[in-house]
């Protein structure tokens, strides 16, 4: 028999009480009044060893009691075969991820996290298993369990510090929820085997809050994964950073005006006062005058800086007066313009606000990354080629004379988009020509009162921008005036969007490599609201976007950004030459279209384009926000956390004494002895109280 | 005081104590203690007391006018002073103990009906003959006073101040007793009825105070025959009557210790008693009052008639 709670035992010395009690004589309870105890003395209780005799069954009884109540405290149980050694059966898998995001950079981090490493190396047993990989934006292995087996017991250890001698933290962000989710899983493949060992995650890294934690939200952890999280510390908190801020992509650019930054300080920063400037393009100080800022710790400001003084060449802002230098600095490169053209055939006036074209001009305003050229032309007028290929959407309201609808088909087969706004029947035929068709049939359809756009395919790209519930209402556009075509007349036809009525309302008709899209009504307020509604404009831009006009590139990307360079390339489909910040070449294969080096922050160029296309690569701004996170809340999203110090001992112990618990509380053995104790008390209580009764009865049959 | 009798009653005739303690009224109890008592005594009061001429003499100056005899004056034209033989009344009073510790008894009376009883029997008796009695009752402070008098309603004032229930906590013997000795400045016996459980120390010089004033002091020592014996057999917790304080006790263990040191006390209230010229008596509570009676009557046979003084008094008893 063993005892779950054997401490519980030490309750049966208890039993010494009554014998100690048995053995002073009774203290009696009667009492007696007196005139004055000034001639007595109190006598001591004394030990006699007649009462003990005389009540030998109560004592045996009492003690019985005490003895029973600590047996079934102690949770005694029947002790089953247990295999109390989990390790034999299998080995301990353990995943080392180590963080090489660009925040390790500070002063001590990647010397400590590498100090981490070795020990956990040191307190794992020849026959576990141990994989170690660096992660950031992705996990990269740096050895893996196979490599670990391989290896002699002994270079183990020397195997993966060599390795990690070699490795250095990046410029990237810290992906730490796909890192986690990537390991968890690579723990759970246990590779076909029945029984498997403990396994576990060590966490190695500066746990910072600008840590993506995301990808864990839901995320199923596999079971018997445990994860150990082991933080570095920073000998200095506190870090400011920089980002460039890129979200006034519509305001028209002002003559002269320079970026705008932001400057974010963390949480547990002891400093406030930072000076920024543009910095030289070799990196040789400031250029120019510096912009003082305040920035209180937790806080974060937003500097204008204006453009740097000509005849200096500069390429970077510089924040100045923070410890971790590592987000000190961004690229910035001046946003190119895009143009776009796009080509109305219309006999329309651009000044008719009852016309189509003055609505599609307003449409297409320019923004200071774009500019959309709207190129009018008459419909019999005769097209320059050039302006043809040039354009990037056509659009057609009115019907065209047979030879440039003509013209038109050939184009929209090459790869052109057109879309056609039906604002009449008599423009079946164009359609039909452009369509490839011999006739279409188009019936003028007069709704009662108005059609509403009832079904809208939001999967259709030209309706996923509001594909969101809040952009999703289109009930507000009433439709005056439609025509009704046959959508199954079309072969290949897609209806994207229709009417209440069940008539197509946009079509999207495959023609060759291109499309025509189909509008079978008008935007002007003669045939809708379309063109007063809210939806209109990103609708043409949805358009554009879709007809495959390049979307205006980003100011900035972060390292690790895939930067694609298709739309640059243009119709050259050589081979690409791209220089690095630090100086080096990289090819880009003729079947590439993107560019993923983008290892370091800095100016790429790619030189073999002319003029050449350069771009900023900067740090994720995340990584500036360096305060740590608690270990809670990667807990809170779900994850195991398992105490570091949980040693092996410590981990069987605690199994043992869990088979325990579940023996004993399938046995219940306590119930019984509760059972017996409290039969033993009734025949105690009866005994005690004849034997009361038998000395009441002789004290009053001898007063 | 003019009792005469050598005989102590028969012990035959006596009367049982717990008989006696039925009769609810005291008066009543005391009357049959002493009729009883006079079963066995020779039957001689009832002679009044007279005031006796003895001489005259010459005033002098200084001498209180209203002692002249003016019928002297007219017949002689000389003053005069009339002197006579006072036999005073004896002026007796009783001091009762009526401390929560008198409360006790083992026998179904208590001690402080016991002396209460003795109290009554000795102011009947004394009040047949004529003398003035006054009573004072105490327990820690004085309870009630009555000057020693003689009177018709007297006694029934007297019967009614010793029938009040013993209230006191504590017994406290010295403060009655310097109270005595600045309210009374006549002469008299004190008859003093207590259990005297209470130290002795403080008791000594007041009684030495009460004698020099000239009392003659009757002592009656009241105990429960069980505070006597200490015949209890039952280990049991003792309560102080007077205290409430309790102690565990063995009567088997502490019965001896008990005696001893009663023993001692009551040897050195003896004592005490003797060196000042106090008699001394202890009654148990089972004992007849009839012998009591006896003692008193003995010791004061004893003594004679100490009480007696000369003095000019014309009124008889003092207001």
């Amino acid at each position: 028999m063993s005892f779950l709670a054997p401490l519980f035992l030490f309750g049966a010395l208890a039993v010494a009480l009554p014998v100690v009690f048995h053995l002073i004589r009774r203290m009696t309870r009667e009492r007696t009044t007196f005139s004055s105890l000034m001639f007595l003395l109190p006598t001591p209780p004394r030990l006699t060893r007649r009462s003990r005799l005389e009540h030998l069954l109560l004592l045996v009884l009492r003690c019985l009691v005490l003895g029973l109540l600590a047996f079934g405290f102690a949770r005694p149980f029947l002790k089953g075969v247990v295999n109390t050694d989990p390790s034999a059966a299998a080995p301990r898998r353990t995943m080392v991820l180590v963080d090489t995001s660009a925040s390790m950079r500070r002063a001590n981090l990647w010397a400590d996290a590498r100090d981490q490493v070795a020990s956990v190396l040191r307190n794992a047993s020849p026959a576990d298993e141990v994989a170690v990989s660096t992660f950031d934006r992705q996990v990269r292995p740096l050895v893996t369990f196979d490599q670990w087996q391989s290896a002699a017991a002994g270079g183990r250890a020397a195997l993966v510090n060599g390795k990690l001698a070699a490795t250095s933290p990046g410029w990237a962000a810290t992906h730490l929820g796909d890192a986690l989710i990537t390991a968890a899983e690579a723990l759970a493949d246990t590779g076909g085997k029945t029984r498997a060992g403990p396994r576990k995650i060590v966490l190695i890294t500066d746990l910072q809050a600008g840590s993506r934690l995301d990808q864990l939200q839901g995320y199923e952890w596999p079971q018997g994964v445990a994860l150990s999280v082991q933080t570095v510390k920073a000998r200095h908190p506190g870090n400011a950073g920089l980002q460039l801020v890129t979200g006034s992509d519509d305001a028209v650019p002002e003559a002269g005006a320079g970026v705008r930054v932001r400057v974010s300080n963390a949480a547990d920063s002891q400093r406030e006062q930072f000076t920024l400037g543009w910095g030289r393009a070799d990196g040789r100080g400031m250029a120019g005058a510096s912009v003082t800022v305040y920035v209180p710790p937790g806080q974060s400001r937003i500097v204008p800086v204006p453009a740097p003084a000509t005849g200096v060449a500069t390429d970077r802002i510089v924040l100045q007066g923070d410890d971790e230098d590592f987000d000190n600095t961004v690229f910035v490169v001046p946003p190119e313009t895009a143009r776009l053209r796009v080509l109305y055939l219309g006999r329309d006036s651009e000044t008719d606000p009852r016309q189509p074209l003055y609505f599609l001009e307003r449409g297409f305003q320019e923004t200071r990354r774009q500019i959309v050229q709207v190129l009018v032309r008459p419909p019999d007028a005769p097209l320059p080629a050039a302006d043809a290929q040039a354009a990037a959407l056509v659009v057609v309201t009115d019907p065209l004379p047979e030879t440039r609808a003509e013209t038109l088909h050939d184009l929209v087969a090459a790869g052109h988009t057109l879309l056609f706004a039906l604002e009449s029947d008599a423009a079946a035929p164009t359609l039909a020509r452009l369509c490839g068709l011999a006739r279409l049939e188009v019936v003028e359809a007069r709704p009662n009162n108005y059609a509403l756009l009832a079904e809208i395919d939001f999967r259709h790209p030209l309706f996923t921008p509001f594909a969101d519930p809040r952009f999703s209402d289109f009930t507000k556009i009433h439709f005056w005036k439609y025509r009704r075509l046959d959508a199954a007349a079309i072969p290949g036809a897609r209806v994207v969007a229709s009417f209440d009525s069940g008539a197509p309302a946009l079509l999207e008709v495959p023609v060759g490599q291109g499309r025509v899209l189909v509008l079978t009504s008008g935007w002007q307020p003669d045939d809708s609201q379309l063109a007063l509604s809210t939806k209109f404009v990103p609708l043409l831009y949805s358009m554009l976007d879709y007809a495959g006009a390049a979307a205006p590139a980003p100011e900035q990307y972060f390292v690790g950004d895939i930067v694609p360079l298709a739309a640059a390339r243009g119709a050259d489909k050589s081979a690409l030459t791209i220089r690095a910040p630090d100086g080096s070449q990289l090819n880009l294969d003729a079947r590439e279209t993107n560019f993923s080096l983008t290892m370091t922050p800095g100016i790429y160029s790619v030189t073999s384009l002319q003029p050449p296309k350069r771009f900023a690569v900067n740090l994720d701004p995340a990584e500036s926000r360096t305060a740590p996170l608690p270990v809670d809340e990667l807990e809170r999203l779900g994850a195991p956390i398992a105490h570091p110090t949980l040693t092996v001992t410590r981990e069987v112990e605690r199994k043992v004494r869990l088979e325990n618990t579940e023996q004993e509380s399938r046995q219940k053995l306590w119930r019984w002895f509760l059972v017996a104790t409290l039969a033993v008390l009734v025949v105690e209580t009866w005994l005690a109280g004849r034997t009361a009764r038998r000395l009441t009865a002789q004290g009053e049959a001898t007063p | 005081m003019s009792l005469a009798t050598n005989h102590p009653p028969a012990t035959a005739s006596l009367i049982d104590p717990q008989a006696l303690m039925n009769i609810r009224n005291l008066e009543l109890r005391a009357r049959v203690v002493v009729e009883g008592f006079w079963n066995g005594i020779h039957r001689s009061p009832y002679h009044g007391f007279s005031v006796e001429f003895t001489e005259y003499r010459q005033y002098t100056p200084g001498d209180d006018p209203r002692y002249l005899d003016w019928r002297v004056f007219a017949r002689s034209d000389r003053y005069f002073i009339k002197k006579f033989e006072d036999e005073t009344n004896l002026r007796c009073h009783l001091l009762t103990d009526q401390s929560r510790s008198m409360t006790y008894g083992s026998r179904g009376y208590t001690k402080a009906d016991y002396a209460a009883t003795l109290a009554a029997t000795l102011a009947y008796f004394l009040h047949l003959q004529g003398d003035a009695m006054g009573l004072l009752t105490f327990d820690e402070q004085i309870r009630d006073y009555l000057p020693a008098r003689h009177r018709l309603g007297h006694l029934r004032h007297l019967m009614l101040a010793l029938e009040r229930p013993a209230a006191g906590q504590a017994t406290n013997l010295a403060a009655p007793l310097r109270r005595i000795v600045e309210i009374i400045r006549k002469r008299g016996l004190m008859v003093l009825l207590s259990d005297f459980l209470a130290p002795l120390e403080r008791l000594e010089p007041d009684l030495t105070a009460l004698t020099a004033c000239g009392h003659e002091v009757i002592i009656f020592q009241v105990l429960d025959p069980a505070e006597l014996a200490f015949h209890f057999d039952a280990a049991a917790m003792f309560q102080d009557v007077e205290s409430g304080r309790t102690l565990f006790i063995d009567p088997a263990a502490a019965r001896k210790e008990y005696l001893r040191k009663l023993t001692a006390h009551c040897a050195r209230l003896h004592s005490t008693c003797q060196r000042l010229g106090i008699t001394y008596h202890r009654l148990a509570t089972d004992r007849p009052l009839e012998l009591a009676l006896f003692d008193f009557l003995r010791e004061r046979m004893k003594h004679g008639r100490r009480v007696h003084r000369v003095g000019h008094y014309v009124g008889r008893r003092p207001g």
